[in-house]
């Protein structure tokens, strides 16, 4: 176990490193990218929610001057996006699906070319309504999925039925979220290029080279050595940027057919289209409490709409099922989770990857369960969490845990004791909280992370990871882990990163695996370059490798820091030693675990908020979030962290929302897809708990995805306080705040709206 | 299409110009000129990373703006907002208090605060609630943005003071 006192590096504030580029213009960003004879891409789009393609007629666009080339199904018959969907499928299943691509010597006339190609259709009757889907008898849309439903994860844990009789208290509720849009700075896009030898060099964002790599390989029948992804700068991730989608596929093809580099970036309102965040889904929850204030049991059902075609959305279920058990002891659990197939686009997930989202449901439903059996929410949070050392029914271990310190925390810097259900009218408070796996074993076989560092005579170093950084500082934290291994300061290493061809293996950030793995795996790396070093120190001080000290770009004997000689001179000593050691490092980290992670992340935020009664229009006055981070490595970048998850868990809530006719989607700009402006953002007040894992480096858990599950219910929560009704879906515009209180019964208009609790009996 | 040919100046180097009637600023900038710190996103003026400054230093959407009507214009863009190789205060402050994430609003952001300060030195909070209300940042949640330009404003105003020997006048002279 790390002591804090023994760091010099973590837990202090360091600038990014990259920040300087990022704030003069120099980052380059995948739309940056200019190669010789590069063409730009356009693609043929189906207007229609489901159709036959009858003909596509491409004449006119190969005649336009300046197109180089025209692809259709024919330049691809066996390419399929994922596990269900051919590019440039033969029957169409939503609007935007593309039909045919070209490439031309610019833009416009790629637009040109594009709108020439004659696509004859025969539409064929769709369902954009997933519950529709559902219903017995309804036309089956994609021939994998019988009752249109595409997959299908049920588990039982325990005995639920008999935890249910034990019950003193029970209740199901059903809640509902709308189709999102992740709406990152930068849009899609990505640059291909497929030269004759049979290499493909793609340029895009990216949360994972490497499943980009081994998909884009598959598709082409090429080697993964064969295919180089380039991931740049990265304007965000939020979940959206961990898998391939058509349009790489289509750049690389429109590039190999042209012999030439392809750009292919999102214009306008494509943007919607090449997005895959999250569909309507459907929630339905079942909890029983004992009557000693246990929570018992909890039953999930959840439909998704995956819409058209299953890429990879099974992990959304996968996520969901385990997630269930992170956060309370329980006695049994049943969980079904099914996605159902539309003629909508093919949904993934937003921010928050599925697991704020049903928080929005379930940390609502358990609110209403605490309330029925008269417990302050705070109360019952406190009495069911889990704890340090607890291993859940499923089988995760936590070998740390600031939950309870988190709720209680949270709730004391809020003053919850003072608020609830004590506000005026129309002000309400709300806790959510919520836990993180820091890894993604299960994606693949191994979960792992490797690093090298190499050190330069002058004491400065290169550190080369496979990790992207999509704005979460994610390098300059591995910099930070190196340097704090090897005495020296981050601003001492540059960080490579970015082109597989250099990289080492990295399964990618996502899933909450680049602070805990790609961390672990530099730890390892920089050790093995302080071990090389060491060696020739202990030789020269006379004592044993392990009395070694490195600090402050210092190395000394232990307990003889006079003896000190600087860092650089003992790397450019072993350099001119005798056999001319040059010092490089290397490193990995795979999770132990057959599956599941070693390490989760605990958080509690507390939402204060007003209705304004007339226009159902919600004002979040102040977040309170508390997050076990495991070791805050760069606190204030952890609270930027924390900061924007909180943003965008509001914007969820109260805001996001891609509506949708017919499979058309009514608002897809910037514009009308709303997001709270600066002055929509009220301040967020962080309190770090660091509990020091005992397996993380330095003792650090993920930051990237817990504080966001916690959001969208505390503010759900804090709605329902302020009105005395819930309203059960996201997001929580003014017109459903004003039906919800339209038909609200209890309580009387006038009372408190939880004058019940007060006269609840107190467990405990 | 016919081109006209216009003279534009940005970051202080001239440039002479075949362009479309239909060009935007931000094509020609950055696919003409290579200047791709500018970034370009909407394209249609709702979310703000393209924005660059005009010769009164004003905030300009260059995505909405026609090249053709800038003919003779000086404009500056993320790239000139550096002095001498020193970070602008506001480069600075973003930096150092974390107002940087993914980077991709940040040219953006940089301009839009470069502006404000401009326009309006002792710029309180709600005016700068005000001028960033037009730009998206997905990131950051606008509360690192918000407090680094509202200490760029300070650190301007400071060396405002330092730089001049009768800080007690009204700075008329500054
Ligand atoms: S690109 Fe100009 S405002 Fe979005
Ligand atoms: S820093 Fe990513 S959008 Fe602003």
């Amino acid at each position: 176990m790390v002591r804090k006192a023994d760091l010099t590096v973590v837990g202090r504030d360091q600038p990014r490193l990259d920040g300087a580029a990022r704030l003069t213009g120099r980052a380059e960003f995948t739309d940056d990218v200019r190669l010789p004879g590069m063409l730009h891409a356009k693609v043929v789009r189906s207007p229609l929610p489901r159709a036959r393609v009858v003909n596509v007629d491409t004449s006119a666009a190969r005649r336009l001057p300046g197109v180089r080339a025209v692809v259709t199904r024919e330049d691809a018959p066996q390419l399929a996006v994922g596990l269900h969907q051919p590019l440039f499928d033969t029957t169409v299943n939503y609007i935007g699906q593309e039909v045919a691509a070209v490439a031309a010597l610019d833009e416009a006339t790629a637009a040109e070319a594009a709108a020439l190609v004659r696509v004859e259709y025969e539409p064929l009757p769709a369902i954009t309504d997933f519950e529709a889907a559902l219903v017995e008898g309804a036309a089956q849309l994609h021939p994998k999925a019988p009752g249109n439903v595409a997959w299908e994860l049920a588990e039982v844990h325990g005995d639920p039925e008999r935890a249910f009789a034990e019950s003193a208290f029970q209740r199901e509720d059903v809640y509902y979220t709308n189709p999102s849009h992740n709406c990152y700075a930068e849009f899609h896009v990505a640059v291909a290029d497929y030269t004759a030898g049979g290499r493909l060099t793609v340029w895009t964002p990216s949360q994972s080279a490497l499943l980009f790599q081994k998909a884009l390989a598959a598709g082409f029948g090429l080697s993964e050595g064969q295919v180089r992804m380039m991931t740049l700068h990265t304007g965000g991730g939020f979940t959206g940027r961990s898998a391939v989608r058509p349009h790489h596929f289509v750049a690389a093809l429109l590039s190999r057919k042209a012999g030439r580099p392809v750009k292919l970036r999102a214009v306008a309102d494509e943007e919607f289209i090449m997005c895959r965040a999250g569909g309507r889904s459907r929630y339905r929850f079942r909890s029983g409490l004992g009557a000693d204030g246990r929570l018992k049991v909890v039953e999930a059902d959840l439909a998704f709409d995956s819409g058209a075609y299953v890429e990879s959305q099974m992990i959304l279920t996968t996520l969901t099922k385990s997630y269930l058990h992170l956060l309370y002891r329980l006695e049994a659990t049943r969980y079904r989770g099914r996605l159902v197939c539309t003629n909508n686009l093919p949904y993934y997930f937003h921010h928050g990857g599925g697991l704020a989202q049903m928080q929005f449901g379930w940390g609502q439903h358990l609110d209403a369960l605490a309330r029925d059996a008269g417990l302050d929410p705070v109360e019952f949070h406190l009495l069911n969490a889990v704890g340090k050392g607890h291993t859940t029914m499923s089988g995760a271990h936590f070998a740390s845990c600031g939950l309870a310190e988190c709720i209680t925390k949270a709730a004391r810097q809020a003053g919850w004791g003072r608020k609830y259900g004590r506000l005026p009218k129309y002000r309400g408070i709300g806790i959510g909280i919520g836990a993180m796996a820091s890894g993604a074993k299960g994606v693949f076989r191994h979960d792992t992370s490797a690093a090298f560092i190499k050190i330069a005579e002058d004491g400065t170093m290169s550190l080369f990871t496979g990790l992207p950084d999509m704005g979460q500082s994610s390098h300059t934290a591995m910099a930070i882990i190196a340097a704090e291994v090897l005495g020296a300061r981050p601003v001492d290493i540059t960080v490579i990163s970015g082109d597989t061809d250099v990289a080492p293996l990295d399964v990618g950030a996502f899933s909450q695996r680049g602070t805990f793995n790609t961390g672990n795996a530099v730890i390892a790396a920089a050790s093995d370059a302080r071990a090389q070093l060491a060696k020739v120190a202990a030789e020269r001080f006379g004592v044993k490798i392990a009395q070694v000290v490195f600090r402050d770009r210092q190395v000394w004997p232990k307990g003889a820091p006079g003896q000190a000689i600087a860092l650089k001179q003992l790397v450019h000593d072993t350099l001119h030693s005798r056999e001319g050691r040059y010092v490089m490092g290397r490193g990995f980290y795979n999770s132990p675990k057959a599956s599941g992670t070693m390490a989760y992340s605990f958080g509690a935020q507390v939402a204060e908020v007003s209705v304004d009664p007339e226009t159902g229009v919600v004002t979040v006055e102040r977040v309170v979030a508390a997050h076990d981070v495991g070791r805050a490595l760069n606190p204030r970048i952890v609270e930027g962290q924390i900061d924007g998850q909180v943003f965008s868990g509001l914007s969820q809530a109260l805001y996001e929302e891609v509506l949708m006719e017919d499979g058309q989607a009514l608002n897809p700009s910037r514009l009308d897809y709303r997001l709270p402006r600066s002055f929509e953002m009220p301040a967020v007040e962080h309190i770090i708990v660091e509990s020091n894992d005992p397996y993380g480096p330095f003792g650090a858990k993920e930051v990237g995805e817990g504080p966001i599950v916690c959001t969208m219910q505390a503010i759900a929560n804090a709605v329902a306080h302020a009105i005395g009704v819930p309203v059960t879906e996201m997001p929580m515009t003014p017109s459903r705040v004003l039906r919800a209180m339209a038909e609200r019964r209890e309580p009387p208009a006038g009372d408190p709206p939880l004058r019940h609790l007060l006269r609840g009996r107190r467990l405990r | 299409m016919k081109r006209h040919i216009i003279r534009l100046t940005v970051n202080g180097d001239t440039h002479e110009l075949a362009v479309a009637p239909n060009a935007t600023l931000v094509e020609v900038i950055r696919d003409r000129l290579g200047l791709t710190g500018t970034k370009r996103g909407c394209t249609s003026g709702a979310c703000g990373v393209c924005t660059i400054n005009d010769e009164e230093g004003r905030a300009l959407l260059s995505c909405l703006t026609l090249a053709v009507a800038w003919d003779g214009c000086s404009l500056t863009t993320i790239e000139g907002v550096a002095e001498g190789g020193r970070l602008h205060p506001l480069q600075q402050a973003f930096w150092e208090l974390g107002a940087v994430q993914c980077g991709y609003c940040t040219p953006g952001l940089v301009m839009t605060a470069r502006a404000l300060l401009l326009g309006n030195p002792q710029a309180d909070a709600p005016a700068i609630d005000e001028a960033l209300a037009g730009t998206l940042c997905r990131c950051t949640g606008h509360i690192k943005v918000k407090q680094a330009v509202a200490s760029a404003v300070a650190r301007v105003a400071a060396d405002h003071v330092a730089a001049t020997p009768e800080s007690g006048n009204d700075g008329a002279q500054g």
